[in-house]
């Protein structure tokens, strides 16, 4: 077995973390006292990486997009948690690979424009009423003539403020459960659209999370994502490498990024006249955040490997899922040991860090709901599941 | 114009060099290691010339181990068009390099070679000028901004008073200086390119050149720690201190 990166994935990753270091880094601390990105510097962030094809690199090229592979994918997206959410979604964008399931004419409307950075789509699918459980949603599409009146409310919608369309889930068939859910694909211009409130976080500061209303949108067939009633297993499907990469990767990101600066901080801070990481009790700390990290990345290539060999990973994606978030929470909360009053402090960025890591183990499927679905297959399918010998 | 740039792969910038216990070098396993930075400054240099319509062809050389052709691949990322190694596994001394690199030019015919003014691993800063000397055409050392044209570039190089201008004739050997520019970064559609850039191997014997080394490493030793200081209580003590003691004055 190799675990030795190629040559261009080793240049990959570091002229993403050149971007990062150089062009988002310095912007992290302002927007999050701000709570807000300004415009133009969006724009440009957006243009720089563009321009070095950074921007939708896990869409195939037939689409203008940079290619990448699940794992080469997963490289980046660690890269990438490194820095900020609101600054990933405008430097790198968040393309989520379900409006692959663009037919020819939704192509050109939805899915090339998100390639061009001139659209911007967001996931709905969250209500007030369904959660965990997805499949209990209220908001229907109901049929009318060749298409559909969309009725409803969603929220906790990441990015629903700069967003200008939404993949909306919606229940076209009442009888059916979880069988007659579609995928939609609403614009926010449509009529009958209304942004609700921007629903202040604990972190994540600078990306808006709001509350939307749909009263009676009138869609036409073209709207409809995918075929009718499979809106469940297409979420399933395509959301499985979304959930690696934008959250078990960036965890595994975020927490290396962490570890540097705990390091660091150790290295440097003085007490009782040596360095605080001269502290054995100070060396567990920085030595399990390191266990842990190694091993989560391992398992977030392990989990990307098998999307590229068989274009399924539901299982690992969701050890990693896990595993990942929680190391991360871990991983932060030695962090402002480590840093002690200063890593309490809103003068330091671990502060932050802490904030922005505790959401890792709530969207995108909880623990929870990963670890039942975990048990479910070990119960159906056996331990030997995760046996390489058997 | 063909631009022809030597690359050399060096201990990256950020590693704290560390001598081997028998004191014959310095360890170089499980080393991070990276492009000489002067050689990205001139890839850059190069790339930028041939953006602006003044030369049609980058060529990124490497002399040394197999892995150089990762250094190589770096600068085809970069843009360089293709490239050449040179493979040696043993010692290389500039006079060695610099009779390849002249080969190398007597083959290829470029009209100028950028060269970084000196590798981060051993600071010789000799390679240029020996090159140039071989080759006998003008050289510009340590330059700091570029002008080419048709049959003559102007160089601005950083000497201790200042500024120095210099007119060259093409072709020339130039050596390049941290404010020339500062390097790009690989973009994603180039190093996805650079796996279908061909890189030329041979061997030194293949230029005609006896690379073995014409000088005896005898010892390698990490520089003394450096010692405490001690604070003086008058001008008087310093005094006393630097004659005895620093043995300086
Ligand atoms: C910052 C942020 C961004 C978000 N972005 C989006 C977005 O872009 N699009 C979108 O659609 N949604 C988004 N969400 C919603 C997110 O996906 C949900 O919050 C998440 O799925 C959990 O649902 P819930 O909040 O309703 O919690 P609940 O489902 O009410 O869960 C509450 C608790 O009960 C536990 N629980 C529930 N069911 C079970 C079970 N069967 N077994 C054991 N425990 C269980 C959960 O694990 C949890 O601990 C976002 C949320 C936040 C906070």
């Amino acid at each position: 077995m190799n675990f030795d990166l190629t040559e261009e994935q080793r240049l990959l990753v570091a002229t993403v973390r050149r971007f990062i270091d150089e062009h988002l880094a310095p912007l992290e601390d302002q927007v999050d006292r701000e709570g807000v990105l300004a415009p133009e510097t969006a724009r440009a962030i957006f243009k720089k990486s563009q321009a070095l094809g950074l921007y939708a690199t896990n869409i195939p090229t037939t689409f203008g997009g940079g290619g990448l592979n699940a794992f080469d994918t997963m490289l980046l997206e660690e890269q990438f948690g490194r820095t900020s959410d609101i600054l990933i979604r405008r430097a790198f964008g968040n393309v989520y690979e379900v409006l692959l399931r663009c037919s020819a004419s939704q192509v050109k409307r939805w899915l090339l424009p998100s390639v061009r950075g001139e659209r911007t789509c967001s996931i709905a699918i969250t209500e007030p009423g369904a959660g965990s459980d997805a499949a209990s949603i209220k908001t229907r599409a109901v049929r009318d003539g060749d298409g559909w009146r969309l009725s409803g409310h969603k929220h906790y919608i990441s990015d629903g403020l700069f967003s200008d369309f939404f993949v909306v889930s919606a229940v076209t068939d009442l009888a059916a459960g979880s069988r007659g859910i579609s995928l939609f694909l609403v614009d926010k211009d449509s009529a009958g659209f209304t942004v609700g409130r921007d629903q202040p976080m604990m972190g994540l500061r600078g990306t808006s999370h709001i509350e939307m209303f749909f009263d009676g949108i009138r869609l036409e067939a073209e709207n409809l994502l995918g075929e009718e009633g499979r809106g469940m297993r297409q979420v399933l499907e395509t959301l499985g490498r979304v959930r690696l990469g934008q959250v078990g990767a960036r965890a595994v990101g975020k927490a290396a990024k962490v570890l540097d600066l705990m390091v660091e901080h150790a290295r440097e801070r003085e007490q009782f006249g040596q360095p605080i990481g001269a502290f054995q009790l100070v060396q567990q700390m920085l030595a399990d955040s390191a266990i842990e990290i190694n091993a989560a990345r391992l398992l977030l290539w392990q989990a990307a490997a098998e999307i590229d060999r068989s274009g399924d990973g539901r299982e690992l994606i969701s050890m990693v899922k896990v595993h990942a978030a929680e190391t991360l929470g871990r991983v932060v909360d030695r962090a402002v040991q480590v840093f002690g009053g200063s890593g309490f402090s809103k003068d330091q960025p671990i502060e932050r860090y802490y904030r922005d890591a505790r959401i890792y183990r709530i969207f995108d499927g909880t623990s929870e709901i990963h670890r039942t679905v975990l048990g479910g297959a070990l119960m159906k399918k056996g331990a030997a599941l995760y046996d390489p010998a058997s | 114009m063909k631009v022809l740039v030597p690359v050399k792969r060096v201990i990256d910038y950020n590693v704290k060099v560390r001598v081997k216990a028998d004191q014959t070098g310095v360890e170089l396993a499980n080393v991070k290691m990276s492009m000489n930075p002067f050689d990205e400054i001139s890839i850059e240099e190069a790339l930028r010339l041939r953006e602006a319509g003044k030369a049609e062809e980058v060529i990124a050389v490497s002399i040394g181990v197999q892995q150089c052709q990762e250094t190589i691949r770096t600068a085809l990322a970069m843009g360089a068009d293709r490239g050449i190694h040179v493979l040696h596994d043993g010692e290389l001394e500039p006079l060695a390099v610099a009779k390849m690199l002249k080969a190398i030019a007597d083959k290829e015919g470029p009209s100028l070679i950028l060269v970084g003014k000196q590798a981060i691993d051993d600071d010789c800063n000799q390679t240029g000028q020996m090159l140039a000397a071989l080759l006998g055409w003008g050289q510009a050392t340590f330059i700091s901004k570029l002008e080419v044209g048709d049959t003559e570039l102007t160089a601005t190089r950083e000497v201790d008073g200042g500024l120095e201008t210099l007119t060259l004739k093409l072709p020339a050997v130039l050596t390049t200086d941290l404010r020339l520019n500062e390097p790009r970064y690989a973009s994603l559609p180039n190093i996805m390119k650079a796996k279908k850039k061909p890189i030329d191997q041979m061997s030194p014997a293949d230029l005609g050149v006896d690379p073995s080394p014409r000088l005896e490493t005898l010892r390698v030793v990490e520089p003394p720690k450096r010692e405490a200081g001690v604070i003086v209580a008058d001008v008087a003590e310093l005094v006393e201190k630097l004659r005895n003691v620093a043995k300086v004055i």
